[in-house]
C-alpha cells in the first residue's frame, strides 16, 4: 500500500526490463481497491478475478516474447456505460439493471488487444448524464482529495480510481466535459480527443453530435500512451474519422519553445469570475508557458453563455431523441436528475435545435479563426475546486458554467491537466485546446507543462504513496 | 419564445412527447422554462439564408464506388 503508484509510462518501462510483474501491479491495484473503495466507490462492478486472469497471462506473454505495447499487463477501467462481454454493463441505471452485453465495445475491443488488465467497470452518471445522484442502484463516486466532495462526472469512478491508483489509467466519455471536469477535479489528466478520433461503437450515447470517447490517466504521456491504442478509423461508428493515427509520443519531451498559445481570459475573467484557487492555477500556468519559450497570445471569442446555450439546446435535444422510447415508458425508472433532464426535452422545439445547429456551426468559424496561428488555447476546465458532494444543484445546466463545454460544440480536441491545489488542497486544473487532429500537439503542451512543474508527485492523503 | 408557459401549453407539450409526469413534475419544470427560453435566444442570430447545417451530405470516395 505504500509503494509509490508508478504511471504508466514508468510502469511500461519496469514490466518491459522484467522489474514489475504484471500481477504484483494488479495485485497492488486490487489491495487499494479494497482499502478505498468502500470510502470513494469508484467501481460498480470488480472484475477481479478476470483481472487476476489477464495480468497472468500477460506475464506469461512478456516473459516468453516481451510486451506487445506499452499497455501490456497495464490495469485499467472502463467506465460503466462502455460494453464488456460477459460483464454487467449498467449504465448505473434500474432500466439495465441485469444487462450483460454480447460484445465489447470497440474501446473496450482496442485496450484489450493491447494488453490491458480489467480492474472493473467504473461509476458513472446514470446514462452519462446529471449527478451526483443518490437515488441510482450504486452510490456516487466520492474524490480521494476530500471523500465529503465531488469528483464532477460523469466519468466519476475513473476519475477517482487514477487519482487513488486503483487503476492506471481508464476510459472516460465526454459530451460537455465528462473526462475534462472530473480529471480536472481529481486532480489527474483527461484528453477528450477530436470528435470521430475514438470509435463511439458500444458505447450508451448522451448526445449524438457531442459524444466523445477518450483516456484518463495520471499524465498527459499516459494519456497519449493509451490513446494511441484507442484512436483509428471504425466503420461501426457512423461518426468515426477516416484519419490514420499519428504517433502521439514522438514529440513528448521536444519542448514547446518558438509555440504560439492563445489564452481566452475572457471566459474566466468576465463571463464568469472563478475561484481564487483556479485563477492562480491559470495564471502560473501562463507564466510557465512562458518561461518554457512560448509565445501567449490573447484570444476573444464569443461569450461563455453562447457556447453553453449552443450546447446545453443540442444536448437536451439528441439525448431526449436517444431515450424516447424509456422516457414514455419507464420515466419512473430514471433517477431523479436524469429523468427531469429528460423532460427538458419536451421545452425545446424543432426550430431552436435548429437554430441551435446553424449557431454551432458560425461558432466553429469562430474558433478556426481565433486559432489561426496559434498551436494551441488556454482555458479554465472547471469553475473552482471540487464543491461539497451533497451542494450541487439539480439544475446545474442553468446555474453553473461549463467551460468545457465549448469544445464539445466544436468538436476540437481539448485536455484538462492539473495546475496546482487550491482551497483545502483540492486540485485545480487548466484546460488546453487544440486544432482538429492535433492532440499530438496539446499533449506535447501538456506534457512540458506536468514535467515543468511538480504536481504530479502528489497523491491524495488516503492514498498513503 | 416568451420567458415563461401556461399550464396548457405545457400540457400539450408534455402530450406530444409521450411524457405523463406528475403536478409537482410539471411544477418543477415550469419552474426552469425561463432557463432554456434565454438559451433558445441566445442561438438566434441575425444570419442569412446560406447560414444553413449544411449537415445532410458527405459525399465520400464510397459514393462513388
Amino acid at each position: 500500500m505504500t509503494d509509490p503508484i508508478p504511471t504508466i509510462a514508468e510502469a511500461a518501462r519496469l514490466i518491459a526490463a522484467k522489474r514489475l510483474s504484471p500481477v504484483e501491479l494488479t495485485r497492488a491495484c486490487l489491495d487499494r481497491v479494497h482499502a478505498l473503495d468502500n470510502q470513494l466507490h469508484a467501481f460498480i462492478h470488480l472484475t477481479e478475478e478476470r483481472a487476476l486472469a489477464e495480468a497472468r497471462a500477460a506475464e506469461r506473454a512478456i516473459m516468453a516474447d516481451g510486451p506487445k505495447g506499452p499497455l501490456h499487463g497495464i490495469p485499467i477501467g472502463l467506465k460503466d456505460i462502455v460494453d464488456t462481454k460477459g460483464i454487467p454493463t449498467t449504465c448505473q441505471s434500474k432500466i439495465l439493471a441485469g444487462n450483460i452485453p454480447e460484445a465489447d465495445a470497440a474501446c473496450a475491443e482496442r485496450l484489450a488487444a493491447a494488453g490491458t488488465v480489467l480492474i472493473g467497470k467504473t461509476t458513472t452518471h446514470e446514462f452519462a448524464d446529471g449527478g451526483p445522484s443518490f437515488d441510482l442502484p450504486a452510490p456516487p463516486a466520492r474524490n480521494p482529495w476530500n471523500p465529503d466532495h465531488f469528483t464532477a462526472g460523469s466519468s466519476s469512478g475513473t476519475g477517482a480510481g487514477v487519482a487513488a491508483g486503483l487503476i492506471l489509467g481508464g476510459i472516460g466519455t465526454d459530451t460537455g466535459g465528462s473526462i475534462r471536469g472530473p480529471a480536472a477535479l481529481c486532480g489527474i489528466a483527461g484528453i477528450k480527443p477530436t470528435y470521430g478520433l475514438v470509435s463511439r461503437a458500444g458505447v450508451a450515447p448522451a448526445a449524438f453530435s457531442l459524444d466523445h470517447i477518450g483516456p484518463m490517466a495520471w499524465t498527459a504521456e499516459d494519456c497519449a500512451l493509451m490513446l494511441q491504442a484507442l484512436a483509428g478509423h471504425d466503420p461501426r461508428d457512423p461518426a468515426s474519422a477516416k484519419r490514420p493515427a499519428p504517433n502521439y509520443t514522438a514529440s513528448l519531451g521536444t519542448g514547446i519553445k518558438g509555440l504560439k498559445i492563445g489564452v481566452i481570459h475572457h471566459f474566466h475573467e468576465t463571463d464568469y469570475q472563478v475561484s481564487p484557487g483556479t485563477k492562480r492555477g491559470i495564471d502560473d500556468a501562463v507564466a510557465t508557458f512562458r518561461d518554457l519559450g512560448a509565445e501567449i497570445r490573447e484570444v476573444q471569442l464569443s461569450p461563455l453563455q453562447d457556447w453553453m446555450a449552443c450546447g446545453s439546446l443540442i444536448s437536451i435535444v439528441e439525448r431526449a431523441a436517444a431515450y424516447e422510447e424509456w422516457s414514455r415508458t419507464r420515466l419512473g425508472d430514471f433517477g431523479e436528475r436524469v429523468r427531469s433532464r429528460l423532460m427538458l426535452g419536451a421545452l425545446v422545439s424543432g426550430v431552436d435545435y435548429l437554430q441551435a445547429v446553424r449557431r454551432r456551426r458560425e461558432l466553429r468559424a469562430e474558433l478556426q479563426a481565433a486559432m489561426a496561428g496559434l498551436d494551441a488555447v488556454l482555458t479554465a476546465a472547471q469553475p473552482s475546486e471540487a464543491p461539497k458532494i451533497d451542494t450541487l444543484p439539480k439544475w446545474d445546466v442553468f446555474e453553473l458554467p461549463s467551460f468545457t463545454m465549448p469544445f464539445n460544440v466544436a468538436g476540437y480536441p481539448a485536455i484538462s491537466v492539473c495546475s496546482g491545489y487550491g482551497a483545502g488542497g483540492l486540485p485545480v486544473a487548466i484546460q488546453l485546446v487544440g486544432k482538429p487532429f492535433q492532440e499530438a500537439m496539446v499533449l506535447r503542451i501538456a506534457d512540458a507543462f506536468e514535467k515543468a512543474t511538480d504536481f504530479r508527485n502528489k497523491r491524495p492523503a488516503l492514498v498513503g504513496a | 419564445m416568451p420567458s415563461d408557459i401556461s399550464d396548457e401549453a405545457l400540457d400539450f407539450l408534455l402530450a406530444r412527447a409521450g411524457l405523463s409526469l406528475t403536478a409537482a413534475q410539471k411544477a418543477e419544470l415550469k419552474g426552469v422554462y425561463a432557463g432554456v427560453a434565454a438559451m433558445a435566444a441566445r442561438v438566434r442570430q441575425p444570419r442569412g439564408h446560406m447560414a444553413e447545417p449544411a449537415l445532410t451530405y458527405g459525399f465520400a470516395e464510397e459514393d462513388l464506388q
